[in-house]
């Protein structure tokens, strides 16, 4: 794509500028994302054992897949609702969970100033884990992903095929529940996704410490009731961050 | 139907925090918060994701811990050494899967 240039060189208003076709960027935005929808299946199918198995109604469960699209805080919700925890510890762990989205949502605004309304305010919708890390993998590169129109289909395109597959998939797991053998250890799939998620983050000292305090606090924590655990882990862990990173963070 | 509720209300309060600075585009953020979010994603992943394999299924066991520290060390090997979500996810599996039939 080398688009930046293009326009670049068409820079005079009056020259016409043959709009370039949308149609590759879409197809281009759905082939990079078919190696992320092969890697989520494994925990995608377990989610959705786990949904079927959690005690509430399985569609109920499942409703959290079109209502969160975010496995980490689909699999915490329905556990801990499946287990009779407070409603308010429930919610409140379920977004802190998802607070991460706030800064998906300030970093993917810097390359989005040339959307819509419209298209800003839907787009939201499909800011996932792989979405964001796809998009914005490609609007830093050089030549920016190209312009506003082009950016819009490239991260749409990615949106769409990861939100179609993790419907499918975490259907599949619910339907296929108590069907999946043991031996294939998928248990382990979701504590691994969480991990991959967190190793591209470990950029700065800052980071590590955040993530290895917010762990290990956990881990110590895991005795207290329902979901508190997480919550003390994540709380001590960004204040390790931020102790760490001092004010210049 | 109160379990929808409460999972309503979750996905009303997460497509907020998605479309807060996104929806207002070139709205940035006050600097403190900034540079709290940055450490939101490694403390809440963490948090969530070595519990669960330093005690799978709330308690520790070999049979059960031994197989998901594993997985854990060969996936970050493999992604240091490619990059790659894939392979590093299904390289874990399968060291997990080896070490399960090998122990039982």
């Amino acid at each position: 794509m080398h688009t930046g240039s293009r326009s670049l060189r068409a820079a005079a208003p009056q020259v016409p500028l043959r709009p370039v076709p949308l149609r590759p960027v879409v197809l281009r935005a759905a082939a990079d994302a078919v190696p992320v929808v092969a890697a989520y299946v494994p925990f995608g199918l377990t989610l959705g054992a786990t949904l079927a198995a959690s005690g509430i109604s399985p569609l109920v469960a499942w409703s959290s897949s079109p209502l969160l699209f975010g496995g980490a805080a689909q699999l915490l919700a329905v556990q801990l609702l499946g287990a009779g925890a407070n409603v308010a510890v429930v919610v409140l762990g379920a977004l802190v969970v998802n607070s991460r989205m706030l800064l998906y949502s300030a970093s993917l605004a810097q390359h989005a100033s040339g959307w819509s309304r419209r298209a800003r305010w839907g787009g939201a919708y499909l800011l996932a884990d792989p979405v964001y890390a796809l998009a914005i993998g490609r609007f830093t590169k050089p030549d920016g992903g190209g312009d506003a129109r082009l950016r819009l289909a490239y991260y749409l395109g990615v949106g769409a095929t990861l939100w179609t597959a993790w419907m499918a998939i975490t259907a599949s797991g619910t339907l296929l529940a108590g069907v999946l053998p043991d031996g294939l250890r998928l248990d382990v799939a979701a504590p691994l996704t969480f991990l991959l998620l967190v190793l591209p983050m470990l950029t700065s000292r800052p980071a590590w410490a955040a993530a290895a305090t917010g762990g290990l606090v956990a881990v110590a924590a895991s005795g207290l009731p329902l979901g508190l655990g997480l919550l003390v882990g994540a709380a001590a862990g960004i204040a390790a961050g931020a102790l760490v990173g001092g004010r210049r963070g | 139907m109160a379990d929808l509720l409460v999972l309503v209300a979750i996905g009303v309060g997460t497509y907020l925090m998605r479309a807060a600075f996104l929806a207002t585009a070139g709205a940035r953020p006050p600097a403190v918060v900034t540079r709290l979010l940055q450490y939101v994603g490694p403390a809440v992943l963490a948090a969530i994701a070595l519990p669960a394999l330093v005690a799978p299924h709330g308690r520790v066991t070999s049979a059960e811990t031994v197989p998901a520290l594993l997985a854990a060390v060969v996936a970050g090997v493999l992604w240091r050494l490619t990059r790659s979500l894939p392979l590093a996810l299904f390289g874990g599996l399968a060291a997990a899967w080896g070490v399960t039939w090998l122990l039982t």
